[in-house]
């Protein structure tokens, strides 16, 4: 061989034949169906996250920030955020000890208080996972009470921000229940595997057997990539070619979505949010047998009524009358707990009415681009969401005649939403109108959540004196001229209204001054409700914090939402030795008019 | 190619690179989009503008080699030729490759990458083993 020739075969062979083959890769795959066709998602492994960070370290590092990643952990090392160093927490005549085992393993034992060295406790169980790390966490334990393979959730919980253990009556609108009757206290024991596995894990199939015994199994424990985006072993199998990587494409709006996996992104903002409404929307299962075998069926990117629909007021179930659901929305249809977001969408007129299949999830919320907490988009902070569709020159921000602090989601998505011992933002994004409430007691409006100290007429007559529309104010109550309509809510509403009245006076935007709301909670310290004794105490506790009320301070700091009556009570005395008499002592007809009408309002909200 | 035109053509590589430099730095100065918010294209245009720069240098070593080895001409030309290809085609591909990518990898003109290492490195190699004697005919055999 000459030497130029080997020169040149030398120096530019490798190349050229790395080209040539580059080629051909390029060819074939450009050629191959399987890397560019449909895919059979449904039948698709899941790969967990640790598969998907691979190639989406990004994604997958905001995921791994978020709340939805430790919804549900191995109860290990730092996932359990409770101490379980031998607290314990006396409630309806049991005390619940935690603490850990030689192994560090948490424990949970609950016995009567009256029972006496060596007595059998009631449940002595050794904690396995954690359920939720946002507002307060729970736990599980396999304990076999009907069935080989059931995990239980625990009646106590962690609350997070009060560093405390709550007993779980106390965060559902029940009643208390009967002292010493373990059916009551442990009613909130409840099955993991055919109720909290569906919405807090990925790919959850429970493994209900004929025989009561389960063989639960989930993808990946909490909420990970894959249950929004469908399991991916067809998408990773398709990726291992690398040439189908260099050619996916990189503008998805020129290009069709790649079909082995679901992109919420590039999905219409109804179906996108159906995906997030599949847990943030209670539902109707359409099989519940094949549900409780295999789970839900759901496939994300797939139409969501396909496997079920949502429960609205007037849902039915067969062989249940009438509408069993319709305690958990306020009489026009609005939900009124949480994780009915997604209904509230659906009735909400931006969805209903708006361009390109109208307002949905991803407009406002963001998985991988947000805060924790919330996770609203980055890029629209405040009021920007709104603003997208409804400009400042169309609508501009005075037009409710409030200061700038007052922002859309205020007066457009009052708090009427209760959800995890609080009060919450509603979805059913709607304008205010308290004069259609005028003479009823059944609802709370957007305008006295804020204006603690005003009744509706007076919110219809000042939309009314600012143009706005609005219903005209019918005939009021008689009870509405007593007081303000939050005060009433409070001393005479149903339990949720009350928990809602509570958490409104306890907010920096309400109107009133301090001592005079102060002075209204310190009634719903005497509540039935633990829910609203609890609410009422941290309404207390906010307001006196921000009014630098020592005195009340340190005398909420001593009062137990779950304690003793003779305990509340003496704290109850010494706030109103500090804040003045019940707003209705002067009044005392008034004031068990309003204590009958909660006697008629029992509400029973559990899961 | 000619020796002169290597060296000025490797330096003109340096300069290009080194000014996509300025530009890469701009871009953050001023917060652009589709930089700021894109880590894959920011990480593949990193690498063009740091690998077209050092393989400019790679060719100006390697033009002194040329000459300072006493590389016979046969050789020296494809070498030259082959080494300025390479550090183009790799500087470029990273940043075509990094301009055109898709959701998680850079785009086809990262193909270009491989193939302008190998051009490279066979030329690098082929400076370090080619002697001054592989250019002269043969002795006839006794």
């Amino acid at each position: 061989m000459s030497r130029p020739r080997l020169a040149a075969i030398w120096l530019f062979g490798p190349a050229l034949a790395f080209a040539a083959a580059a080629l051909v890769g390029v060819g074939l795959t450009l050629a191959d169906d399987d890397a560019w066709g449909p895919v059979e998602r449904r039948r698709a492994a899941v790969v967990r996250s640790d598969t998907c960070a691979r190639c989406h370290p990004e994604a997958h590092a905001s995921w791994a920030r978020t709340y939805h990643r430790t919804m549900t952990q191995e109860a290990r090392g730092e996932a359990v955020l409770a101490p379980f160093a031998g607290e314990a927490l006396d409630y309806l005549g049991f005390r619940a000890t935690m603490d850990r085992g030689a192994d560090g393993r948490p424990r949970l034992r609950i016995a009567a208080t009256d029972a006496g060295e060596g007595a059998a406790p009631i449940l002595d169980a050794e904690v396995v996972m954690t359920v939720g790390s946002h507002r307060y966490q729970q736990y599980l334990a396999r304990i076999e009470r009907g069935g080989e393979g059931e995990v239980w959730r625990l009646p106590v919980a962690w609350h997070v921000d009060e560093g405390r253990w709550i007993h779980l009556n106390g965060a559902f609108l029940e009643p208390e229940g009967t002292i010493g009757d373990a059916d009551d206290y442990l009613r909130h024991l409840s099955r993991w595997n055919d109720n909290c596995v569906f919405c807090h894990n990925t790919a959850p199939r429970p493994g209900a057997r004929a025989d009561g015994s389960f063989a639960t199994e989930v993808g990946e424990l909490g909420i990970a990539c894959e249950a929004c985006h469908g399991p991916a072993g067809a998408h990773v199998e398709r990726h291992a070619n690398p040439m189908r990587r260099i050619l996916a494409p990189g503008d998805r709006g020129a290009a069709p979505a790649d079909a082995s996996i679901a992109d919420p992104s590039a999905l219409s903002s109804a179906r996108a949010s159906e995906i997030c409404g599949r847990c943030h929307g209670n539902r109707i299962a359409r099989d519940l047998a094949k549900v409780l075998r295999e789970g839900d069926g759901f496939l994300p990117g797939e139409p969501l009524a396909a496997v079920s629909r949502p429960i609205f007021a007037d849902s039915a179930i067969g062989g249940v009358d009438g509408a069993p659901f319709a305690e958990r929305f306020w009489p026009d249809g609005t939900p009124r707990l949480s994780a009915y977001e997604y209904q509230a969408l659906l009735l909400s007129p931006c969805h209903q009415e708006g361009e390109g299949g109208g307002l949905g999830c991803g407009d406002c919320h963001a998985m991988h681009a947000s805060e924790p907490a919330m996770q609203v988009r980055r890029d629209r902070p405040g009021d920007a969401a709104c603003r997208g569709c409804h400009d400042v020159a169309a609508v501009p921000a005075s037009h409710g005649g409030h200061s700038e602090d007052v922002g859309c989601a205020d007066c457009h998505m009052p708090r009427i939403t209760y959800g995890l011992v609080q009060g919450m933002i509603s979805h059913r994004i709607a304008a205010p109108d308290p004069g259609a409430l005028v003479g009823r007691d059944d609802q709370p409006d957007a305008c006295t959540q804020c204006h603690v100290d005003r009744s509706r007429r007076w919110a219809a007559e000042a939309m009314a004196g600012l143009g706005l529309r609005g219903s005209p104010a019918g005939p009021a109550a008689e009870v509405e001229a007593w007081a303000s309509r939050v005060l009433l809510d409070l001393y005479g509403g149903d339990p949720l209204q009350r928990v809602l009245a509570a958490d409104a006076l306890g907010r920096s935007a309400a109107t009133a001054a301090p001592r005079e709301r102060m002075a209204w909670l310190v009634g719903a310290l005497e509540d039935e409700y633990p829910a609203v004794r609890f609410a009422a105490a941290r309404a207390l506790a906010s307001v006196a914090e921000a009014a630098a009320d020592a005195p009340v301070r340190a005398a909420i700091a001593r009062f137990d939402f779950l304690g003793g009556a003779d305990g509340r009570v003496e704290v109850v005395d010494a706030l109103r030795g500090q804040l003045g008499p019940d707003p209705f002592a002067a009044q005392p007809e008034r004031r068990q008019r309003l204590f009958d009408s909660q006697e008629r309002q029992l509400l029973w909200i559990g899961e | 190619m000619t020796a002169q035109r290597h060296l000025r053509l490797s330096i003109a590589v340096v300069g290009l690179f080194l000014a996509m430099g300025l530009w890469l730095e701009a871009m953050y100065g001023l917060r652009a989009e589709g930089w700021i918010d894109d880590s894959l294209r920011r990480e593949f245009l990193r690498l063009g503008h740091s690998h077209g720069a050092l393989l400019g240098l790679v060719n100006v070593a390697l033009a002194w080699g040329i000459e300072r080895l006493e590389t016979p001409a046969a050789w020296a030309a494809k070498i030259r030729l082959a080494a300025w290809i390479g550090a183009l085609l790799v500087g470029v591909g990273f940043v075509a490759g990094g301009l055109t990518h898709g959701p998680t990898d850079p785009g086809p003109p990262i193909l270009m990458v491989p193939a302008g290492a190998l051009m490279t490195l066979t030329a690098t190699v082929a400076v370090a083993l080619v002697r001054p004697t592989d250019g002269r005919p043969r002795a006839p055999q006794p």
